[in-house]
């Protein structure tokens, strides 16, 4: 996906550079690719390997399945809950490693069926994303280039968040209940004893919390997210005292690679003004009142990313709705985040996290047919972008 | 091959994570809630060469594996002696 998105930089500055189109100056070329998002994901993505190395995530795994004491009910809500925690820091498909290992482990011990309980971390790891603004490459593209800040996204976003994880575990219960077996004794065992390196365990909840508390506070000096997160990873790389080639190695290369081939492709697009011309065509048909152009955005974007990834949904929409007169409002924005992360797990083909779900399941032996992903995928995002299309109404007062 | 199997086939191999970086994340929480285990890799001892086929028959010997596990029982119990001692 990478080298396609690369390769449509080089045809993009090719053809947008030729003296017979000249779309652009080789010097606004230059500017098409954000820096401050790419510095954002660096950020982000070294101070969660260093918490991940700590055994931070598998400890909390870990103590989400002892809370249970063995009910299975407790296990499907701790599950539901600690995974849509750990992708607000993982990335969706490390998240779902982490969870499908676990699953294994105790559906095995427990002898449950585990396809509810992976088909379940899959939806909550996919909506956990949409959590914060540092949740999902889609929310930080958007953050950046809207201006949006951390604590302007907990404005916004925060409490329409609580209530999707608790609509989502709602719906997903009613729809395993009958599945998750009956309640068996727990093995005894001390999450404690996993974690290898305390200090190391201390230190990065220390930085998480710190990128946190900065992301909160430093906005308001002018200081960008893309600051606070470079410097907590060199925080985090000294503090750590790991291998920084390590470490580098084990960043989402793919994924920088691919954000910064789309953006040149966008980039392109916008200054030739083809951009502006869908944007305008898109929302003319709607009307440009906040209502219309905010559930247009919420359910074009959540449609289209069922089947497309939402990295590129996310960098197309966010210069059409930037470029469109009117639309630049937090109601546009906040349907934007929204619906480009809630159709990521409709279905097999929407995106890594429904993958990596499929392919764990299948290492244990499970085949999991496509209609009952889909069926479940379908009635959770449905439900979810009906709820975000009510809370957008009335958190923004959109029919006045 | 029917749509139904190429999909399949095309989702699985989208599944990039590397089967040991899941199976090393698995043996890290059976360690944790179920029984710990060790796995070791043990060679053919010098002059045995001649009886290969015996030797890893032995991986799959229960009476073999109880042996061991007797050894490792003997071993435990010495080294905590031997700590209670110091």
């Amino acid at each position: 996906m990478s080298v396609a998105a690369m390769i449509g930089a080089l045809l993009t500055a090719f053809f947008g550079l030729m003296p017979s189109y000249e779309a652009f100056t080789y010097n606004e070329a230059l500017g098409f690719i954000d820096m401050r998002l790419i510095f954002l994901l660096l950020g982000i993505m070294i101070v969660v390997e260093v918490a991940e190395r700590s055994g931070l995530f598998r400890f909390g795994a870990l103590y989400a399945v002892k809370v249970s004491r063995g009910n299975p009910s407790i296990l499907f809500v701790s599950v539901c809950v600690i995974a849509a925690a750990v992708s607000v820091f993982l990335s969706d498909p490390t998240a779902m490693l982490l969870i499908a290992a676990a699953m294994a482990t105790i559906t095995k011990l427990l002898r449950y069926d585990p396809v509810p309980y992976f088909i379940s971390a899959m939806i909550m790891i996919n909506l956990g994303g949409t959590s914060t603004l540092i949740g999902s490459v889609s929310n930080m593209i958007i953050g950046v280039d809207a201006g949006i800040g951390f604590t302007e996204f907990v404005e916004y976003l925060g409490v329409c968040e609580i209530a999707l994880w608790a609509l989502t575990i709602f719906v997903l219960y009613m729809l395993f209940k009958s599945r998750l077996g009956e309640k068996k004794e727990l093995p005894k065992y001390d999450p404690w004893e996993s974690v290898e390196d305390k200090k190391l365990f201390y230190r990065s909840i220390f930085i998480l919390i710190l990128l946190v508390v900065l992301f909160l506070t430093l906005e308001t000096f002018g200081i960008g997210i893309e600051a606070v997160a470079l410097g907590c990873a060199i925080l985090a790389l000294a503090l750590s005292g790991a291998d920084p080639t390590e470490i580098f190695k084990k960043l989402d290369w793919e994924t920088i690679f691919f954000i910064a081939g789309f953006m040149f492709v966008v980039g392109g697009l916008e200054s030739s003004g083809i951009l502006k011309d869908l944007s305008t065509q898109l929302f003319q048909a709607v009307g440009t009142s906040d209502l219309g152009a905010s559930m247009t955005t919420l359910w074009f974007s959540g449609l289209a990313s069922t089947a497309v990834s939402n990295i590129a949904i996310a960098l197309t929409f966010t210069p059409m709705i930037r470029g469109a007169p009117g639309l630049n409002s937090p109601a546009v924005w906040s349907a934007l985040i929204l619906g480009t992360n809630l159709g990521g797990a409709t279905t097999p083909l929407s995106g890594a996290v429904t993958m990596m779900a499929i392919g764990a399941l299948k290492r244990e032996g499970i085949s999991v047919s496509f209609t009952e992903i889909t069926k479940v995928g379908v009635i959770t995002s449905l439900v979810q972008l009906g709820f975000a299309s009510l809370y957008l109404i009335v958190r923004f007062s959109l029919w006045m | 091959m029917d749509v139904n199997s190429l999909v399949k086939k095309w989702i699985e191999s989208r599944d990039k994570q590397p089967e040991t970086e899941y199976e090393e994340a698995k043996r890290k929480f059976e360690m944790a809630i179920g029984k710990p285990f060790i796995t070791l890799s043990v060679e053919i001892p010098t002059g045995f060469e001649g009886f290969s086929n015996e030797f890893l028959k032995l991986e799959k010997d229960y009476q073999f594996h109880e042996e061991v596990k007797d050894l490792i029982k003997k071993r435990l119990l010495l080294d905590s002696r031997n700590k209670n001692r110091t």
